[in-house]
């Protein structure tokens, strides 16, 4: 029905239209690009028969050496018209992998809506996420996140049935501040190769 | 001028250096002062003051300190270098690397600026000079790892892939044994994979598995590792062994579809066009039944063989395969179904497939064959599916009679209302279909899915402002009002810009098109920062795929759409000039040139001074809102001193800002006949002949047998023909060239466009749309022949559809031609019988339609059950149920905007 598989750069586009489709918290390429140019393993795609792309996940390793070594779940989004599929499944748990698997992540962490039932509950009951804060006013509209986290290295059941959660759509991080300043900010510019 | 500084200030330049780094940018500006007061011309620090109040967007006092500090120091390095980083953060990147070069001629071996030059070329890929300055880079500072992989990467750009290789391994070997340390495995893992794929690249095949044999444990990225060993033992013709590997990571990831196409490729049953011989059929099905067995929760391996089945083996497969999903109920099936329908033969064994299942559901409750009572919710299902078939094939009487079951068998199913929109959409009722697209987004306000369909829906309908007041209640961002373009949501300015062409508005239509451009302009400008940022992250493989990427950005779809649009809107303006604009300059050409100067000085100064207003006020506010809001940094923007497009409207030559876009499309999207067509229109109305000439053999090349291609052929050579014997030279070469390429046109060959018109009108007979082609030309050509050619349009049948359906016949008739024969009757003919006579056929045809009328257009037919109330609190006002066929006139032949839309990425 439909392929789960690692994005490609010219996936970007169509994984903003998908996000700009179905969830409220919105970034600009550049921030698409920052997530391909720094973990292009990390980044999965749902595709369907015709080749569009119908659901995503960005994700990311946080790169602050105060803390162990753990990814994150930027966006999540799957369309609403492609639900009951278990594509928000497949796709995490392909994230979730490669996290482990080439970056030695010992957990991954999300933000989500407190209102936000549905995805919450994909990720406690089938996904095994606990809440581990909870972020006041964490998103724009002044809504709380709960900030989740799931380990990574412990034994986990081998699933392959699909869930079936409620929400069509599961969305996380705020955007970045100012608009699409993130990935200067985070990234590139002026750091030492003198 | 001498530049040096006594010690006292020397330090307090070090500090401006320091604090423009640190981005402290006032401490820096009090350093420079200070400097000032005592040496008021001295280069550098003009220069570096310039630079900070750069970043504190003060910027014509920028350039002029910038400039007057290198005119003082011109001999100085820092001065031009500081011009160079000006030029750059405005994106003036030729300039930038004009003051580099100045800044390296006097001080050749500086690596900050050889540096900064390298990120230039980068961006420009000006490929040789980047090779030449990542090599000076590396012979400067050999140490530096980014030295060498800088300098492989600008090798591998400008195609040089084993000397890429090279340089890795130079850089290898200047490495201890015991490399990589714990925190450097992924870097190094990648650039190995990278230099695996350099190999693989230059066709050294066995050199790459070498390669990936010896470094296997280095590579943490195993996924990636895997798949390239097989993709190199399948080119390799090494089968077995990547069966055996595609195998082991369908194990992992049995969704992905591209495995059992590789699987498909190493048993040598793979084919591009998806023809296979009745044996190749029978081995795929062996095939498809052992990966099912190893791969039971595959989704995939149940639904590719659907592609290559025929006939009762389809049946029988699309029958197992329909069953679970129907009674799991799972919306997309018929979407996932949907590209067997070009397949010839398929759609008709689902009709009769779909219409038993019902059938047996209804009466039994069970699937034909089956004892299982299924829930009652897989009646719903396949009522939708039902629906969706017929919807599919344009039956949309039936398709509505099925949803409107379905619905009123489940109400609450949200889904079923946005797909019954989508079905009046296509039957030709815009307003019917958004108010259907309002009320599933009102049953759940927290969905933006919905929200985004309904507003598709009302763009669709022209309800611009409905839809903006709509979408605003998921975009408002802070104290902004709507974050839509800062987002680059391009489906909705493409949208919205369509709408307004389709109602005349030119410059909002602009607008809105031009909002797509730049947002292409500004994905350019993005990869600039990780020029840098790749090679110290070692993200080779994804940052040269990026820049391969970025080469080919403007032939995206959004990007091609956006330009025909604003080239289509400058062509509307240059055909009628908007009024306002016509009488300025009418009242302008009355002046004698000395005043209409001063007149033109007068409104810039105006406009000027507007500005700066603007400005202040913005100001004001963005630094209240600052304070306001802790933490949170906004950016100052720039205010948008036209809104509502009216400035882009009075553009004094619409056709030469059609041609840079239409340049754009010529470089991006040579295979789309749009293109030509554009290409076409543009330079006849430029008159420029040649250019006209070109675009009508492009389009006969790409398909000579499209009613497009053929109107531009006969109008082009009917423009030539009337034109007057050429008298200057450069018409005389003008002749000479088409009187040379003349005979090529096959399509010509000796014969008069009278006859041409008619071959093609013989070849094409059947086709409504070839006839109406042939018909306007036989009128351009012979005016006289009017009532001959309004009767070939009137002749045409609308015959039955090869593969007919089970109920009733399908007719071969599209809506939208129909609507653009009407439109060619009604302007171009201006024969109002006739086209009231093709108004009331196609209403027959068409009963849902607006534009024709039909006898189930009426709006309010389709809104009046489910409780269509408005939903106050979100503060939408609900489509006027009233609204019918008022503004079916404004449509514009863009019928299926949605769809096309939706096809690129969404829903």
């Amino acid at each position: 029905m439909v392929c789960i598989r690692q994005a490609t750069i010219d996936d970007l586009l169509a994984m903003q239209a998908c996000n700009l489709m179905c969830l409220p918290e919105n970034y600009q390429m550049k921030y698409y690009f920052y997530h391909m140019l720094s973990w292009p393993q990390l980044l999965f795609v749902a595709e369907d028969y015709g080749g569009r792309i119908v659901g995503y996940v960005l994700a990311k390793m946080e790169e602050d050496p105060s803390e162990p070594c753990h990814g994150h779940i930027t966006s999540l989004a799957v369309l609403r018209s492609h639900r009951k599929l278990g594509l928000a499944t497949k796709l995490m748990s392909a994230a979730q992998a490669a996290m482990d698997q080439v970056f030695g992540a010992e957990y991954v962490s999300l933000h989500v809506r407190r209102s936000n039932r549905a995805a919450f509950n994909l990720y406690t009951s089938t996904l095994g996420y606990q809440i581990h804060d909870i972020e006041a006013k964490y998103y724009a509209d002044g809504e709380d996140a709960y900030d989740m986290r799931k380990m990574l290295r412990q034994p986990q059941p081998k699933k392959h049935h699909h869930h079936h959660h409620g929400g069509g759509c599961c969305s996380h991080d705020a955007p970045p501040a100012a608009a699409g300043s993130s990935p200067t900010s985070t990234s590139p510019e002026k750091k030492a190769d003198t | 001028m001498d530049s040096s500084l006594p010690p006292k200030e020397a330090n307090l330049f070090k500090v401006i250096v320091k604090s423009y780094e640190t981005k402290q940018y006032k401490k820096g500006l009090k350093a420079a002062d200070s400097i000032l007061k005592k040496f008021p011309e001295h280069g550098e620090t003009l220069s570096m003051k310039g630079l900070t109040l750069n970043c504190m967007d003060r910027k014509s006092e920028a350039y002029e300190l910038v400039r007057r500090g290198l005119k003082n120091d011109l001999k100085s390095h820092v001065c031009w270098h500081v011009y160079g980083l000006l030029y750059r953060s405005d994106r003036e990147y030729r300039e930038a690397i004009k003051c580099y070069r100045n800044a390296l001629r006097i001080d050749p071996d500086n690596i900050e600026i050889l540096r900064d030059l390298s990120l230039l070329q980068a961006q420009m890929r000006d490929l040789s000079g980047f090779v030449e300055t990542r090599q000076q880079l590396l012979t400067l500072k050999p140490n530096h790892r980014m030295n060498w992989i800088g300098f492989a990467v600008a090798h591998h750009l400008s195609s040089n892939s084993s000397k890429a290789i090279e340089v890795l391994e130079a850089y290898e070997g200047t490495l201890e044994d015991d490399y990589p340390p714990e925190n450097e495995r992924y870097e190094h893992g990648e650039m190995l994979l990278y230099k695996i794929s350099l190999f693989e690249e230059c066709g050294m095949l066995d050199r790459a598995l070498e390669e990936m044999h010896k470094m296997e444990s280095r590579i943490v990225d195993k996924l990636s590792f895997r798949e390239q060993r097989a993709s190199i033992l399948l080119k390799l013709g090494r089968f077995d062994e990547a069966e055996k590997i595609y195998r082991s990571l369908l194990f992992m990831n049995p969704d992905n579809y591209k495995y059992f196409i590789a699987v498909q490729k190493c048993v040598g049953l793979y084919s591009e066009n998806g023809q296979y011989s009745a044996d190749d059929v029978e081995r795929l099905i062996a095939l498809y039944k052992s990966l099912k067995e190893e791969y039971s929760w595959s989704s995939a391996v149940k639904r590719i063989p659907l592609d290559f089945l025929e006939g009762e083996k389809f049946q029988e497969a699309a029958d197992n395969y329909v069953r679970p999903l129907l009674t799991k109920g799972v919306p997309s099936l018929f979407s996932d179904l949907s590209p067997l329908y070009e397949h010839p033969g398929k759609a008709n064994i689902l009709e009769h497939l779909f219409l038993k299942l019902e059938d047996s559901i209804r009466t039994t409750g069970c699937f034909p064959g089956s004892a299982q009572m299924e829930p009652p919710s897989t009646l719903m299902w396949t009522l939708l599916l039902v629906s969706q078939h017929y919807d599919r094939r344009s039956q949309y009487d039936i398709a509505l009679d099925k949803i409107d079951e379905a619905i009123a068998h489940t109400p609450t199913v949200i889904d079923l209302y946005s797909i019954k929109g989508n079905i009046l959409q296509h039957a030709g009722n815009f307003s019917a279909a958004a108010a259907l697209a309002n009320e599933a987004r009102s049953m759940d306000l927290a969905d933006r899915y919905l929200n985004s369909e309904c507003v598709m829906q009302m763009l669709q309908a022209d309800q611009v402002g409905l839809a903006e007041k709509t979408a605003v209640l998921f975009t408002k961002d802070g104290d902004q009002h709507n974050n839509l373009h800062d987002m680059q949501c391009m489906w909705y300015e493409l949208a919205s810009g369509e709408s307004y062409y389709r109602q005349g508005d030119l410059g909002r239509a602009l607008k809105n098109f031009l909002a797509v451009e730049k947002h292409y302009t500004d994905m350019t400008e993005d990869q600039f920062d990780f020029h840098s940022y790749c090679l110290r992250k070692m993200t080779l493989r994804a940052y040269v795929a990026m820049l391969k990427f970025q080469d080919r950005l403007h032939a995206h779809e959004y990007f091609h759409k956006a330009a025909a649009g604003a080239i289509r809107c400058y062509m509307k303006l240059h055909d009628s000039p908007s009024k306002s604009s016509a009488e300025e300059n009418e009242e302008m050409s009355k002046l004698p040139p000395a005043q209409r100067k001063k007149l033109r000085q007068k409104q810039k100064k105006a406009e000027a001074r507007a500005k700066r207003e603007a400005e202040e006020k913005q100001e004001d506010e963005t630094s209240s809102s600052n304070s306001s809001k802790s933490g949170k940094k906004q950016q100052a923007r720039p205010v948008d001193l036209d809104p509502h497009g009216e400035k882009l409207v009075q553009v004094e030559d619409p056709l030469t800002e059609a041609t840079k876009y239409l340049k754009l499309l010529q470089n991006n999207s040579s295979d789309s006949l749009e293109t030509h067509i554009l290409s076409f229109e543009l330079n006849m109305r430029k008159k420029k002949v040649l250019l006209a000439f070109q675009a009508v053999k492009q389009l006969i090349k790409l398909d000579g047998n499209n009613p497009d291609s053929h109107r531009c052929l006969i109008r082009f050579f009917h423009k030539i023909n009337s034109l007057p014997a050429p008298v200057t030279d450069s018409e005389k070469l003008i002749w000479n060239v088409l009187e040379a390429e003349r005979p090529d046109l096959r399509q010509l060959h000796g014969n008069s466009l009278v006859e041409v018109n008619s071959n093609f009108l013989e070849k094409h007979n059947a086709s409504l749309t070839h006839r109406a082609a042939a018909a306007e030309m036989m009128y351009l050509l012979e005016p006289d022949k009017k009532l001959q050619a309004l009767k070939l349009i009137e002749d045409s049948t609308n015959n039955m559809a090869s593969g007919n359906g089970v109920v009733g016949p399908i007719k071969e008739w599209g809506l939208e031609d129909c609507i653009d024969v009407h439109k060619l009757l009604d302007t171009v003919f201006a024969d109002q019988d006739v086209a009231s006579r093709w108004k009331v056929r196609c209403a027959e045809y068409f009963p849902c339609s607006t534009y024709f009328e039909g006898v189930k257009s009426a709006t309010a037919a389709y809104i009046a059950d489910n409780g269509f109330e408005s939903t106050p609190e979100n503060g939408v006002v609900p489509n006027p149920q009233g609204k019918v066929s008022g503004d079916a006139c404004t449509l514009n032949g863009t019928l299926h905007i949605v769809d096309e839309l939706s096809n690129l990425s969404v829903r």
